[in-house]
């Protein structure tokens, strides 16, 4: 089914009053399609990325989108999808990030705060000289997301991105997961450590860069951390952890959305999701206080 | 399993080095562990003993030769006891999950494959209903023992442990004697890094002293004689030793 037939479909349940009366525009089915494809995709990597202490790195990888972009501009992408240099730039960075991880004596944190801070600078200068070429609400939508600029291809890239990314994580779930436990173990265990750890931050990459369009350079990797934060503070097991990180980052997704349009607040689709994933952090947080609390 | 006779492999050190950064770590370190015996290696602390086992999964640079000569037609199932797991204790993983993890393909979120014996592998290190447990919340003897766990799934043919009785109390000792005894009995060809040099005695076929060099290899109630023992936990001369103790 192309995206336009789905999207009559839903403009009429729409428009009939079977869901919500925003849903008759076109811009805002898009936007809610990505939603419901990014927060599944973003909950379930998210567990591994919070279980591999990754939480820094995808912030950062979310931050160098914002130089992809400005490099994007620079060399003549359109502004609504400067697609090239997005997943050009930000793979540049985070296997560079991984490399040199790999062969200095920095620990993780210290080396992402460098090329973090560098990738920024070289971002911002290049914004401020493209200034006068660009207008100043491209900016807002590429640091913090937007519903309304959502087209058929930012749908099909991500819709692409978000097929292969499952199609690879589910399958390798366990062993991303033993790699990071004990790598001599995982080794013996027929794990090739090393290719997966750079596959893996592959994978954050392109899933990170496919959802800044929807949520914005400067937050979409929260996505990625606040849901499996939450889902860890309250789950038992790891397949409630799996499960409540998929859930709460659908729902923040679904929410972060919807509700803006609905509610008529001028609030950009980012923060709103981000809002929306921190309320639920929130609410988890309390929850098991109260747990805790019946425990005596 | 019982009655396959011996289907582990010999092991053949020859001249092996490892040198990390500019230490040497090991050097002409030359070793046979005949093929389903229990051989221990023991060895002061930082004698290499964990190296050897690295550089022996082929997880260290070194030099050298490190053969394994299987029995069968190809290599069997290795299994490996790490000293430890590091990682987050917090983290929401049961000691069902952390089996699923290790041993199964389907995403362990989905639960475990019960056709993976995890529950009888869990009663023969005496976890036996210990599934639902947080792996993080454990003691360290438990976790012990699910590290041992996890070795028997699969069954396996050659089984290289790293000081795995380091935190097991009477009932783990016990435990542990006779999970050796029922490996040794089937034929596997176990490699045992161990400090506890009463449990080499009572437990090893063979053993071999190991501090950058090999210093002994042969029958545990001869080579660990006590005096023996003292050079090989003593980094000073022997008399000079005994002197400064003696005054
Ligand atoms: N990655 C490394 N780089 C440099 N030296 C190391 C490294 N790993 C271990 N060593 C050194 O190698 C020596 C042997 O270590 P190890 O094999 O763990 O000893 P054992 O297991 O016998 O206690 C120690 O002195 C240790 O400091
Ligand atoms: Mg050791």
């Amino acid at each position: 089914m192309s995206f336009e037939a789905l999207r009559a479909l839903v403009q009429g349940w729409a428009g009939a009053g079977l869901l919500p009366a925003g849903l008759t525009h076109g811009f805002l089915v898009n936007a809610l399609l990505s939603g419901l494809v990014i927060g599944p995709v973003l909950g379930g990597l998210g567990t591994l990325v919070v279980t591999k202490r990754l939480a820094f790195f995808s912030e950062a990888v979310g931050h160098a989108a914002l130089t992809g972009v400005a490099i994007g501009i620079l060399v003549g992408e359109p502004y609504t999808g400067p697609y090239a240099s997005l997943f050009g730039y930000c793979l540049l960075f985070a296997l560079l990030v991984n490399y040199t991880r790999n062969r200095s004596n920095l620990t993780a944190d210290t080396l992402i705060g460098v090329f973090l801070s560098v990738s920024l600078a070289l971002g911002a200068s290049l914004l401020l000289i493209l200034a006068s070429r660009v207008n100043i609400h491209i900016l807002e939508n590429v640091l913090f997301g937007s519903v309304l600029t959502v087209d058929d291809r930012d749908l099909t890239v991500l819709l692409a991105v978000a097929t292969g990314v499952t199609a690879l994580m589910l399958p390798l779930f366990n062993r991303l997961l033993l790699a990071s436990f004990n790598p001599a173990l995982a080794r013996v265990r027929g794990v090739p450590v090393k290719g997966l750890d750079y596959l893996f931050i592959v994978l954050v990459t392109v899933v990170t860069v496919a959802s800044v369009k929807i949520i914005g350079a400067i937050l979409v990797g929260a996505l990625l951390v606040i849901p499996a934060a939450a889902a860890r503070v309250v789950a038992s097991s790891l397949r409630g952890f799996f499960l409540l990180s998929v859930a709460f980052a659908s729902v923040a997704a679904v929410a972060g959305i919807l509700l803006p349009v609905q509610l008529a607040l001028p609030v950009p689709s980012g923060g709103a999701i981000i809002l929306a994933a921190g309320l639920l952090f929130l609410g988890a947080l309390l929850a098991r206080l109260f747990m805790k609390g019946d425990e005596g | 399993m019982t009655g396959r006779g011996i289907h582990g492999p010999a092991i053949l050190f020859d001249r092996v080095d490892l040198t990390l950064g500019r230490t040497a770590i090991l050097e002409g370190v030359s070793l046979h562990v005949a093929a389903g015996t229990v051989h221990a290696v023991v060895g002061p602390n930082g004698g290499g003993k964990s190296s050897l086992i690295r550089a022996l999964l082929g997880q260290a640079p070194h030099r050298g030769i490190i053969r394994l000569d299987w029995p069968g037609d190809g290599p069997g199932t290795v299994a490996y006891v790490p000293q430890s797991v590091e990682f987050d204790r917090g983290l929401p993983l049961t000691v069902e999950d952390f089996l699923a993890v290790l041993c199964q393909r389907r995403p362990a979120f989905l639960g475990p494959d019960r056709r993976m014996g995890y529950g009888e592998a869990l009663a023969r290190v005496g976890m036996a209903g210990k599934e639902r447990r947080r792996f993080g919340a454990l003691s360290g003897g438990e976790r012990q023992r699910v590290l041992l766990a996890q070795a028997l799934i699969p069954a396996p043919d050659l089984i290289v442990l790293d000081e795995p009785m380091t935190a097991l109390d009477e009932a783990g000792i016990a435990i542990f004697d006779s999970l050796l005894a029922d490996l040794a009995a089937a034929g596997t060809t176990v490699l045992w890094v161990e400090h506890d040099l009463a449990q080499v005695r009572r437990l090893a076929t063979r053993v071999t002293g190991l501090n950058k060099h090999v210093l002994f290899d042969g029958h545990p109630l001869e080579m660990l004689s006590p005096e023996r023992v003292f050079d090989l936990f003593s980094s000073v001369p022997r008399r000079a030793a005994t002197e400064r103790i003696a005054s």
